[in-house]
């Protein structure tokens, strides 16, 4: 608490008075806008030549204390278009993530809508298509070079929680359908111990036997997502992507959903990668966090080191945004310029420079690397590089 | 105000504590749906309106006695033009043996008459007329050769007799017109009776009467007895005139007078065995009877059964077609989904109506079997209905698959065929069997319009369209509504009855289930 | 065990006798509602306190469905004074966004009625009762005494006209008189006072054209087009992201000093409500169970309720091991129990508990809570 406060006020004082630059703030966002507009034109023009995808990085060696490690990963999406739909573009969605995950703790990834948090936990479990470069290595194993079948059987060992309750049950099935279907997919367990599993992982989540015959528009949001959860528990993972899994409740029913995961972790010595826009949660939650901002992790270390210390120009407006329930705390905070840009066309150099109250011109036209400032503290910042 | 909202919840049994979540009845999507359809009672109407329209199809020619194409007959009695009776009221002639009495002698002779004189001249040749009696004259050359004679009251032969020759007819018209009894003619001697009969030697020979008596027909002959009763009646002026003819029946004729061609014309009622088609409803044929003479309830329900049954058989087709065609194209997108699409569109501009018209042209100058007309009817309105289908299927199958729920099923290394069918099929079934019951009742009605229009189901086999379509003219949908305002009715009750379903299902399935 | 008898669904013939029972009930509301030429006399009334701008007293808004009545809200006293700006907090189906729906008579009728309560608008030299207005007497005070902000700005702009029309459409509404140059002057100055610099390019685009940020400012700007002396603000930062929620909410707070309005601010955040509001209210179940300054209320929770609403919040810079969270759920809105609505979850009752449904409290002359717990403190207080 107390770091994010002195970080407010220290960064208040930088900018006494954020607001009233407002009007000239969102003139210079608006003459970016068109600029980048420009540019997008200008570059889709030279495109047609440069559709390849950059592929160049040194594989990672396998390190048995981490459960996954990814690697420089990339997942773009095509922009189709023209008479024949070919691809005219990239909308570069992760572009180049590493972090490496130690067994039984939970990673957070923090960001802005769009910044690509879920297409990273998509990518890491193999769903929607193939990766477009990097490494995802899973106990070792590269997950995309997997047969489908062996992909299959993989499935059991990682799964994801999803932020929509709503929609990621399905409407026409009954709930231990839903739940056992998996299960009994893969074989886990015996037929004649099939029930009773089914029932103990249910009573894990904080279901009720009886809840078996029922159909997910009968239970609440807060039972939906427990037993999303018991679907993904059912499989007995090793490793679960939480997408959001609280965005979607209520504070009451968040704080039971985040105990119950909490809970599950202990006991089943899971390993999360809890992706949240709500920087409170995932610091409750989190041994590590990443920041991502437009594809990129722009800051990665511990969950103390960064709350404490934020170093990226981005980590500290966002967590100056959050808004602390104290009404006597002090309002002062980095208003950052506008929105995200758009990822098909991300800014040259560092993709923060748009927005950033630090930017200098070296920003503009070099990518910064990743820096270690302390240990285990990674940052993406010229501003570190000395 | 407040009170007796409270009141509405009271009487509750309190065995659960109050949010107890058992309390709850468990229902299936698939019950709530029913329940909520149940609710709508616009829906229910439409299933009873249904229901009652399957019952009268399907078990109703079961039950009735009659067959779809059977045919009832009937005796009616016709008025037939019998016979044409005419007043003389020309001259006749009768010319001479050996003697000429060409036309325009005796326009001449017409002339002279007219002006009075009994003498007139042509091509410097005398003639001189003598009246011997009234409307009989005789004409004769000046050195009083007998050319012609003109009368007005008619010498017939006899049945069976030779037409009498000149003297008899000279003679025996002085007679008559004179009152004498007998004459003499050709050297024999002729009795006249009362009744204006020449008879020689006691037989009738032939007989004079003003009135020229005809039959209609060819090949009819009318007896000396008949023409006499005939004449006597018409004489005495009666509308109607009984005979009793030689086989001892006595058969009633009625006689009508058209005054401006003074021809009286006597009409023979005769019993015919006959299609009883146009009956009136009644007891035996509760909705009447069409044109061939078919039991149109019965008809209606084998209609209904034809109708119906198109109906489901071209929907199964179409979505059958069409869930194949939209799951491929949705399920495994790219070109195989541009191509598909792309035929969906040329499906969507061909027109329709055009191409089943000229087909069932053709099949008419083909004389196709009506039964396998009905078939390749009902394939070919599948095959050009597919189209709306395959587009909703594969529309539902884009956004179901981006729904989370399917990339649960593959995070959970789900097969794809399980996927496909366990996932993704059960959730566009709703909308398919909304589309496909509002699919139904427009099938029937185009099915309907082509029968009418005598393209579609023909004849024997009934369906509502071809029974409508007997009405063809205003005479007909006036006079025998029961013709086509049952089938009208049918049509209305089963296209509205399907569509209310429809709306009642489309209402039912609206997934609002998030509570 | 479970006994088949006790299943308390409704059976059809239940549910029949419910909706007729309902239809006849909302018949007669409606039938009072559209008469015509209402006289102004019925819905004159007059404010407890001059200095407030809305005052809600005792309404009850219920929606007759066909499972029985939804006693949405049940009984909301509050007031929003002349300036303030009133936090309402509570978790979705308490009711918080239904108490705004009846001060802009936006229920979904006929289901949902107004049946019970006052709800007194200031408009400076008289004050009306809403609950009572007709609704095309309402409409001219629409935009210009009260006016709304939605949660999601991708909907509440329509997406085929341009932002200027839009905007002007507002203005036209109640400035009938007004000439185009004028109307666009006002439009562009409007754009402005929400910091959007590019006004006049912003004039001329499509809702698609902005960024959701942008998008929310135009629905404040629309919001504020006329002026209005109440802003009621339903979630309007729910929808955006944490960096651009701060930019709304600069914002919010700076125009709202501007045109001196008051803004009703109704959100389940309860960071947010901490920054923005002066007054909060917090609602369970349809019913206040606390309300005061917001020192108040986040120095001093008092209802085990509020108390366990900030518990389950994870905050940052705080570390907990578990976070607190409120066991059960809420009770079934169409029956409540006849004591008080949190005791099957609260974790701090009292004997006194088992009692009616408690009466409201008063901790301090801004801070009243509806709890048992206080009537000992209370009572010693007022002794006092």
């Amino acid at each position: 608490m107390a770091g994010v406060k002195e970080l407010a006020e220290g960064v208040g004082r930088a900018h006494p008075e954020p607001l009233n630059k407002s009007p000239e703030q969102v003139d210079v966002e608006m003459e970016k806008r068109k600029e980048r507009i420009e540019q997008e034109i200008h570059t889709n023009k030279k495109r047609s030549g440069s559709l390849e995808i950059e592929n160049n990085y040194t594989p990672v060696t396998y390190d048995d204390q981490y459960i996954l490690m990814v690697n420089a990963l990339k997942k773009y999406f095509p922009i189709k278009g023209g008479m024949v739909t070919k691809t005219i573009g990239w909308v570069k969605a992760v572009d180049g993530v590493t972090f490496n995950l130690r067994r039984g703790t939970t990673m957070g990834l923090v960001g802005e809508s769009g910044c690509g948090k879920t297409t990273t936990g998509r990518a890491i479990l193999r769903l929607g298509g193939e990766k477009s470069g990097g490494q995802v290595l899973f106990n070792g194993q590269e997950i995309y070079d997997l047969s489908p079948k062996e992909m299959r059987a993989l499935r059991t060992k990682m799964q994801i929680i999803f932020q929509d309750p709503f929609s990621s049950l399905s409407p026409r099935l009954p709930v231990g359908e839903i739940i056992g279907e998996a299960v009994r997919e893969h074989n886990l367990v015996p037929k004649s111990e099939f029930n009773d599993y089914i029932d103990k992982v249910m009573d894990d989540c904080g279901l009720q036997p009886f809840h078996k015959d029922r159909y997910p528009h009968e239970f609440s949001g807060g039972q939906r997502q427990r037993i999303c959860i018991a679907r993904a528990l059912a499989l007995n993972p090793e490793f679960v992507v939480c997408d959001e899994p609280v965005s979607a409740l209520d504070v009451s029913i968040q704080a039971q959903i985040i105990n119950l995961l909490k809970e599950l972790q202990q006991k089943r010595s899971l390993t999360y990668l809890f992706i949240s826009h709500d920087l409170s949660v995932v610091e409750h939650i989190s041994d590590v966090v990443g920041v991502m901002y437009l594809g990129n992790l722009v800051e990665y270390g511990s969950t103390a080191d960064i709350f404490r210390n934020p170093l990226h120009p981005y980590t500290k407006a966002l967590f100056s945004a959050i808004p602390i329930p104290d009404p006597k705390a002090k309002m002062n905070r980095i208003v950052l310029e506008g929105s995200i840009p758009s990822p098909a066309n991300p800014p040259s150099g560092c993709k923060f420079h748009t927005r950033c109250a630090q930017c200098m011109e070296r920003c503009k036209v070099e990518a910064p690397k990743q820096i270690e400032v302390e240990k285990d503290h990674y940052v993406v910042c010229h501003l570190y590089d000395k | 105000m407040a009170e007796d909202v409270k009141n509405v919840n009271e009487n509750k049994e309190e065995q659960y504590s109050l949010n107890d979540d058992r309390r709850v009845k468990v229902l299936s999507p698939g019950a709530l749906v029913i329940k909520r359809f149940l609710r709508n009672r616009l829906a229910v109407l439409g299933l009873i309106m249904l229901i009652t329209m399957f019952i009268f199809s399907f078990v109703g020619g079961m039950v009735v006695p009659y067959g779809q194409d059977e045919q009832f007959y009937t005796y009616t009695y016709l008025d037939k033009e019998y016979v044409g009776v005419t007043r003389n009221n020309d001259l006749r002639y009768a010319v001479a043996e050996g003697q000429q009495f060409p036309t325009i002698l005796q326009a001449q002779f017409l002339l002279a008459l007219g002006k009075g004189n009994d003498t007139f001249t042509y091509k410097d040749v005398d003639y001189k007329t003598v009246n011997e009696g009234p409307d009989f004259y005789s004409i004769s050359t000046a050195d009083g050769t007998m050319l012609a004679i003109a009368y007005k009251d008619i010498v017939n032969a006899a049945d069976g007799m030779a037409e009498p020759s000149f003297s008899v007819k000279y003679e025996g018209l002085k007679a008559y017109v004179n009152g004498a009894s007998s004459f003499v003619a050709d050297g024999k001697e002729y009795q006249l009776d009362e009744d204006s009969n020449i008879l020689l030697d006691g037989e009738t020979i032939g007989y004079i009467s003003r009135f020229v008596v005809a039959a209609r027909e060819n090949g009819v002959v009318l007896t000396r007895d008949f023409k006499e009763r005939l004449e006597e009646a018409l004489d005495s002026g009666v509308q109607e005139f009984s005979y009793t003819g030689e086989d001892g029946v006595e058969h009633t004729y009625p006689i009508s007078y058209d005054a401006s061609a003074q021809v009286w014309s006597v009409k023979e009622e005769t019993k015919t065995y006959v299609y009883s088609s146009y009956e009136k409803p009644s007891l035996k044929h509760p909705l009447g009877t069409d044109n061939n003479g078919m039991d149109m309830l019965v008809r209606l329900m084998y209609g209904g059964r034809v109708s119906l049954i198109i109906g489901f058989i071209v929907v199964i087709i179409e979505t059958v077609l069409g869930v194949i065609m939209g799951g491929i194209s949705g399920y495994f997108g790219g070109w195989i989904d541009n191509l598909i699409m792309r035929l969906v569109d040329i499906f969507y501009c061909i027109p329709s109506m055009p191409i089943i018209i000229i087909l069932g042209a053709a099949m008419d100058n083909m004389q196709v079997d009506p039964q396998i007309r009905m078939l390749y009817l009902m394939l070919i309105l599948g095959f050009l209905g597919w189209a709306g289908i395959a587009r909703m299927v594969r529309g539902q199958i884009l956004s179901l698959r981006e729904q989370e729920f399917m990339t649960a099923a593959e995070a959970c290394g789900i097969s794809v065929s399980r996927r496909i069918f366990k996932h993704l099929i059960p959730n566009v079934i709703p909308q398919l069997i909304v589309s496909c019951t509002m699919g139904l009742g427009s099938v029937i009605l185009t099915e309907a319009t082509l029968s009418f229009l005598g393209l579609g189901v023909k004849f024997p086999f009934a369906s509502w369209g071809n029974i409508i379509s007997d009405v063809n003219n205003s005479f007909v949908m006036t006079t025998y509504w029961f013709i086509w305002i049952p089938a009208g009715v049918c049509l209305l009750i089963t296209v509205l009855g399907f569509n209310f379903v429809g709306d009642g299902l489309r209402d039912a399935f609206d997934p609002k289930m998030k509570r | 065990m479970a006994k088949k008898k006790a299943e308390g669904y409704l059976s059809a013939k239940e549910s029949r006798r419910i909706s007729k029972q309902n239809r006849k009930i909302t018949n007669e509301l409606e039938k009072k509602r559209k008469r015509k030429n209402v006289p102004e006399s019925e819905y004159l009334t007059t404010m407890h306190d001059p200095n407030n701008s809305v005052e809600f007293d005792n309404l009850h808004t219920y929606f007759f469905t066909d499972s029985g009545t939804v006693k949405s809200v049940d009984g909301v006293t509050f007031e929003v004074p002349i300036g303030k700006t009133v936090g309402v907090v509570g978790e979705s189906g308490c009711g918080k966004s239904v108490t705004s729906l009846s001060l802009m008579q936006l229920l979904q009728r006929p289901q949902g009625q107004i049946v019970e309560g006052e709800i007194r608008l200031n408009l400076g030299d008289k004050a009306y009762d809403v609950a009572k207005m007709p609704y095309e007497k309402l409409q001219d005070l629409r935009g210009n005494f009260v006016s709304m902000i939605f949660q999601e700005p991708m909907t509440a702009l329509n997406p085929v006209f341009r932002i200027g029309d839009q905007l002007e459409e507002v203005l036209e509404l109640h400035n009938k008189d007004m000439s185009k140059e004028k109307m666009k002057a006002r439009t562009i100055e409007l754009l402005e006072m929400v910091g959007i610099a590019n006004s006049e390019g912003v004039y001329k685009m499509f809702p698609h054209e902005l960024s959701g940020g942008m998008r929310q400012r135009v629905v404040i700007a629309m919001a504020l087009a006329c002026r209005p002396k109440v802003i009621i603000a339903d979630e309007p930062t729910t929808a955006l992201d944490v960096t651009i929620q701060a930019q709304v909410l600069d914002l919010l707070r700076n125009l709202k000093d501007k045109i001196n309005s008051s803004i009703m601010f109704i959100t389940h955040d309860l960071g947010v409500i901490a920054e923005m509001a002066d007054y909060v209210v917090v609602m369970y179940a349809g019913r206040i169970v606390e309300k005061g300054t917001a020192e108040e209320i986040f120095d001093n929770p008092a209802h085990p309720y509020t108390i366990g609403l900030m518990a389950s919040k994870p905050v940052v810079g705080k570390q907990v091991d578990h976070l607190y969270s409120i066991p059960g759920k809420v009770p079934n809105p169409i029956n409540m129990p006849n004591y008080c609505y949190f005791k099957d979850r609260c974790e701090m009752c009292v004997g006194r508990c088992d009692g009616a449904y408690p009466e409201e409290v008063s901790i301090s002359p801004t801070h009243k809570v509806s709890c048992y717990r206080y009537y000992a403190d209370a009572e010693k207080g007022g002794n006092a």
